[in-house]
């Protein structure tokens, strides 16, 4: 079995934003980094598949330098190698990353076969563009189900799960596929040391993709104000009760 | 001289020698193949450890009567030892005895006093272990130690009974009146079986010891050989750094992961497990075994040392010791200082734990979320580095940019006062008096980042490295010489465990520099009405032997009361060993039953000097409704400096 | 000749407030296709009809709603159809070349961007902008492109739906959500918390915390990488207001928190705030509540 990853490295903000001076970006000077939330579930289940069906696993980035962290904390978790599209540092739109990303996936099954699956985040923590995953699947002309929380391979076939309202929709995609997944969809294992150290050595094909021009330009970012609510302090303490149940039965809940 | 007693003796010599021997060498075999660790520094340290604790029985000691009890068969045994030879001689040659020594009348009052007061301490650890039972002896192999005491018995009565009887027949080299005793017991001797009560006596007493000798190795009754050489092989100084690990090793295979199976103990873990008596003084003042977890310090060696003699290769986690066992513990120390053998039973545990967390990542979920943002965000909640400053604001206190020189003190505020709601009024406190006392002084702002101290008690030695090696760059970049910080934790990791990665400097908890500026005069106080209850921190106390600076502030601010487990004897308060982050889920709360204790002083005030310490005994406060508030020392000593402001303002007033 | 907007239209207030905003685009006319059409969901199929729609009514825009099945469908259009696409906007400056504001960080920052198309596709951040009083969007009749369905955009469709355990209203559709965050303190705490969700006939939430000390199941979560709610009141207890965590409540119509800290940032982000224990208040007002009954 073949399986392929995409992940992206976005910092660690601790719910904070903080810009640079031109506004074009985070201010990154006392951030850590780390795989998007969504795709670090998608890393350990194409772990588990290949634990689970052998073959080899696969983690891809489109990304500065620096992303090559990301993918020896891919490659620790068990992932077999990577694949680096190199960028300066500027940011990608998500067609530009999506054609890249796509060229990059026909190259590399070209030289070592097909991916039965291929695993992207259902959005990047960051940009949250929500499409990347459903642009590379058309242009490859495979399925694609986004958002999911339970993924499984069955045969030729892949049971794709994914939360609505009241309870679960469930897909059943032919393979070759392509999956968004959501958090939850498992529990990341915490990498193992010696995984690390093995992740140091294996192999990484870097290359540095071009990067065409953008069709939704970048002007400047904002931190939003307040959430424009009001807030009325009802009260101190458990004296507040009465307050509190009057405004519950003045909205009709209690 | 009777030839056929010469021969036998020798037969039963070599034989007991022989069986002795193997055994030992299995154990010595076991020792030598453990893994390395660096003891041999610091031997004058070393050889006081020998003579205090040892020859001095100094634990032992702090409980009065079990430690005269075994002070007793010690220097009984010591005083003794000569009679072996005097035994073995007088087998052989009836009138025959060790030159010089065996005619003194000295050495004669010595023995007899010696075997008496060993025959005390007998019945004295027999009353205790059948009268009184003590909850310590749970889980130790009873039957065994009364055998041994039985043989020990029976080793000094028939030496006395021998030397009654040489008495008795006239056969004694040395004045009989040097003998009190078996000259007492002599005058009831006057038979015609005496003869044979004599050689009776002699040929049992050496055969009870010789016996005693192939028993030995394979018994806790080992630890007479061993103990001495354990203790000489602990720690004597920076009690509080761990081993690190060295990743750079050449190969995978070279590189020790903590201990996954008996194989990957170190020589000095492999003679801790074998010098173990199962005397349970470490289990009477753990904090888990006393608040119902499965956690027991004297189990755990117990349980390894079994495995290990056993030869077993299966792993030591679940096999010899379960995961719950693992976790339980808050590494406050309390059982390695108790221990009268010199055992270190947090490097067991810190040891078994790097392999669960680095190799297998077996552990608790909850602190993966901890390691996490340790890794990610520098700090142990995920909070953003960029805030780390925040507590200062409108405090005027200096922050370092990058590359900037240090002042002459940096003050290093710590992840928890610096995001924590409770631990944050330390930091302020301790600020506004460094300023009050004029004291240059800087903090590193979003610069500063985890110690890794949590990581590293969690097993996690990987991230702890990342950790430290970062802030020893930062630090080294600044030139910065001396450090005061309010955390026992940052004060441990920095002091005594950056120097493994480069990182020297002179490192001083905030109690002690501000007790410091007091006795300067620098900083002026009016002791106030509060009772105050000062709760040493773990790794103040007992890691670091910080005792008396927090006490000269408590008495600065107050009218002083100790609770029952004080100084080096504190009780956790809980948080220690990474347990800050993972859930109690067994048991009662160690954290309650500290805050029972402080409470049942009658102080109002609950003085800390740690922010671990202050978030779980304020939580303990909520939880029990118990009558105290939780205040550290510096915001203590900030209320007696203000009194005092406040007095002499009012004096100058009233004269002007 | 119309220069109408195109809106794929869903139960609930988000699509409502979509279609109130596609209003700015073109001549004010609004048309609509229910992502219904096509029963049970395919969305490659909707994405078609959209196409279609759109070259038809030669629509000036296309929009959707931020939720999960619009930006799904959107994207798989902007896929097809080789156009940009900006998803959860909260402003636009319909112009040449479009100015758009979207939402960054699950709408914690916020980013001015020029979109550069010849039909602009976006889906507008729920409860972001507000829906007023109007006659509606204008419904497309679809029946022509269903019967022109390429089998090929068919294989992506649901095939069974699994109701949740228990039964009951998802946490997703709660009318009143209680939430627990760090100031819960363990598992157990959780009870008194439950109790109040019980009184007004509520789920309990829980912030990213809780689930990572795994006091409460990830299907708890509120936040931006757990359940987005939508209650009539949110009722958040002991939960610092993170921004990721403000992302998943933002559209409670009343947010009250209770914090022992007055300046944790959700007490002036929330429409009613008690400083307080939550293990005192909570169990206060529970009581309060059964008093009357």
């Amino acid at each position: 079995m073949r399986v392929l990853v995409c992940v992206k490295r976005v910092p660690f903000t601790g719910g904070k934003m903080v810009l640079t001076a031109d506004s074009m970006a985070l201010e990154t000077r006392h951030l850590g980094f780390t795989i998007s939330p969504h795709e670090e579930c998608g890393v350990e289940e194409a772990v588990r598949l290949i634990e689970a069906n052998g073959g080899e696993s696969v983690v891809l980035t489109l990304g500065p330098p620096e992303a090559a962290e990301q993918l020896r904390d891919a490659m620790a978790l068990g992932i077999d190698r990577a694949i680096h599209l190199q960028t300066d540092g500027q940011e990608w739109d998500a067609q530009a990353t999506s054609s890249a990303i796509a060229e990059a996936v026909r190259a590399d099954e070209s030289a070592s076969g097909p991916f039965d699956l291929i695993v992207f985040g259902n959005e990047s923590a960051d940009a949250g563009g929500y499409q990347v995953g459903l642009r590379v699947a058309y242009a490859l002309g495979r399925p694609c189900a986004t958002g999911l929380k339970g993924v499984k391979v069955e045969g030729l076939t892949v049971r794709c799960e994914q939360d609505v309202g009241g309870g679960r929709d469930v897909y059943a995609l032919p393979l070759p596929a392509i999956v968004t997944v959501k958090e939850g969809l498992n529990l990341p294992r915490y990498p193992s040391v010696p995984g690390r150290m093995r992740a140091a050595r294996k192999p990484v094909a870097t290359s540095n993709p071009a990067r065409p021009e953008s069709q939704l330009q970048l002007i400047r970012l904002t931190v939003p104000g307040g959430s424009g609510r009001q807030t009325k302090l009802l009260g101190t303490g458990p004296s507040a009760a009465p307050a509190v149940v009057g405004m519950l039965r003045e909205i009709g809940v209690a | 001289m009777n030839p056929i007693a010469a021969g036998v003796l020798t037969i039963v010599m070599i034989a007991a020698v022989a069986l002795f021997g193997r055994r030992a060498q299995l154990i010595y075999r076991l020792i030598r193949k453990g893994k390395p660790v660096a003891r041999f520094d610091d031997i004058a340290g070393r050889a006081r450890a020998e003579a205090v604790v040892v020859i001095g029985q100094s634990k032992l000691l702090q409980r009065m009567v079990p430690g005269l009890m075994h002070a007793a068969i010690f220097w009984g045994f010591i005083a003794l030892l000569p009679t072996i030879f005097i035994a073995m001689i007088g087998i052989v040659d009836q009138h025959a005895t060790l030159p010089w020594l065996g005619r003194q009348g000295w050495y004669a009052l010595l023995v007899d006093v010696f075997a008496a007061v060993v025959l005390a301490g007998v019945i004295t650890a027999f009353v205790i272990r059948k009268v009184q039972r003590p909850r310590r002896f749970a889980g130790s192999h009873m039957r065994e130690a009364d055998l041994i005491l039985a043989l020990i018995a029976g080793i000094v009565i028939s030496l006395l009974l021998w030397h009654a009887s040489q008495i008795a027949l006239g056969l004694n080299e040395y004045p009989a009146a040097w003998a009190p005793i078996s000259s007492l017991i002599a005058q009831g001797l006057h038979h015609s079986w005496t003869p044979y009560l004599e050689r009776g006596a002699v040929w049992a007493h050496v055969l009870l010891i010789l016996g005693f000798l192939v028993f030995l190795p394979y018994s806790k009754h080992l630890h007479i050989f061993l103990a001495a050489v354990n203790v000489f092989f602990g720690r004597t100084r920076a009690r509080g750094r761990l081993e690190p690990i060295n990743f750079e090793a050449s190969m995978d295979a070279d590189v020790r992961f903590g201990a996954a199976t008996a194989a990957d103990l170190t020589w000095k873990q492999v003679l801790d497990t074998v010098s173990c008596t199962e005397c349970g003084r470490c289990q009477d003042v753990c904090p888990a075994f006393n608040t119902g977890k499965e956690l027991s310090p004297k189990l755990l060696i117990m349980g390894l040392r079994d495995q290990l003699l056993s030869g077993a290769t299966a792993p030591l986690v679940p096999n010899a010791v379960t995961d719950n066992v693992v976790w339980d513990c808050v590494t406050c120390g309390a059982c390695v200082r108790e221990c009268p053998v010199g055992i270190e039973h947090i490097d067991h545990i810190v040891d078994l734990r790097r392999n669960l967390v680095m190799v297998e990542s077996r552990f608790p979920d909850e602190a993966a979320t901890m390691l996490r943002d340790v890794d990610r965000a520098g700090n142990p909640w995920g909070k953003p580095q960029s805030d780390r400053a925040h507590w200062a604001d409108g405090l005027g206190v200096r922050v370092l940019d990058a590359g900037e020189p240090a002042p002459d003190v940096l003050f290093w505020v710590g992840c928890a006062p610096s995001f924590d709601e409770r631990a944050k009024q330390a930091a302020i406190s301790t600020a506004k008096l460094l300023k009050e006392a004029a004291v240059d002084f800087a903090i590193l702002g979003p610069l500063e980042s985890c110690t890794g101290d949590p990581a590293r008690r969690m097993g996690d030695e990987y991230t702890f490295q990342k950790q430290a090696k970062q802030n020893v760059s930062t630090l080294n970049e600044a030139k910065v010489k001396k450090i005061v910080t309010t955390c026992p934790h940052c004060f441990n990791t920095i002091g005594n465990e950056y120097a493994d990665f480069g990182g020297r400097y002179e490192v001083v908890h905030h109690t002690e520099f501000l007790a410091e500026l007091v006795r300067e005069g620098k900083l002026k106080t009016l002791a106030g009405d509060r009772t105050i209850t000062y709760h040493d921190s773990c790794y103040l106390a007992r890691h670091n032997d910080v005792r008396d600076a927090p006490r000269e502030l408590a008495a600065a601010a107050g009218r002083a009361v100790e609770m029952p487990r004080n100084r080096e004897r504190t009780f956790c308060c809980g948080a220690g060993g990474a347990r800050m982050w993972m859930e109690e889920r067994r048991g009662r709360p160690i954290n309650e039953e500290r805050v029972r204790e402080a409470a049942g002083t009658g102080a109002e005030t609950l003085a800390v000097a740690c922010p671990f310490c202050t978030v779980m005994l304020d939580d303990g406060v909520r939880t029990t409704g118990a009558k105290l508030q939780v205040i550290d020392l510096a915001t203590l000593l900030s209320e007696a400096v203000e009194r005092r402001r406040a007095r002499d303002s009012a004096a100058s007033t009233t004269d002007g | 000749m119309t220069a109408t907007a195109l809106v794929l239209m869903e139960e609930g207030e988000p699509s409502e407030q979509a279609a109130f905003f596609a209003r700015g685009w073109g001549d004010g006319t609004v048309h609509s296709v229910g992502v219904d059409a096509i029963k049970p969901y395919a969305p490659d199929a909707i994405a078609a009809i959209l196409q279609r729609a759109a070259d038809d009514l030669k629509a000036v825009a296309v929009l959707a709603a931020g939720t999960d099945r619009g930006n799904d469908v959107m994207a798989r259009l902007a896929a097809r159809t080789g156009l940009p696409f900006a998803a959860n906007i909260v402003a636009a400056d319909p112009a040449d070349a479009i100015e758009v504001t979207r939402q960054r960080w699950g709408g914690s920052l916020l980013e001015n961007a020029i979109l550069i198309s010849g039909r602009p596709l976006v889906t507008v951040a729920p409860y972001a902008v507000k829906a007023g009083n109007w006659p509606g969007p204008i419904a497309v009749d679809v029946k022509r492109y269903i019967a022109e369905l390429d089998p090929r955009d068919m294989v992506v469709q649901v095939k069974e739906h699994i109701d949740p355990p228990g039964g009951g209203v998802s946490l997703a559709e709660a009318k009143v959500v209680v939430s627990g965050g760090r100031g819960v303190g363990s598992k157990e705490g959780f009870a008194i918390i439950e109790e109040l969700a019980g009184l007004l006939g509520g789920r309990v939430g829980c912030s990213r915390v809780v689930t990572s000390a795994g006091w409460r199941p990830h299907t708890d979560q509120v936040g931006q990488t757990g359940t987005k709610i939508s209650p009539d009141i949110y009722i958040a207890c002991g939960i610092s207001g993170a921004t990721q965590h403000m992302a998943g409540c933002k559209g409670a119509k009343r947010i009250l928190a209770i914090n022992a800290d007055a300046e944790a940032p959700i007490m002036s982000l929330a429409d009613y705030a008690v400083v307080g224990d939550l293990k005192e208040v909570v169990p206060a007002i529970s009581a309060e509540i059964r008093k009357n009954r």
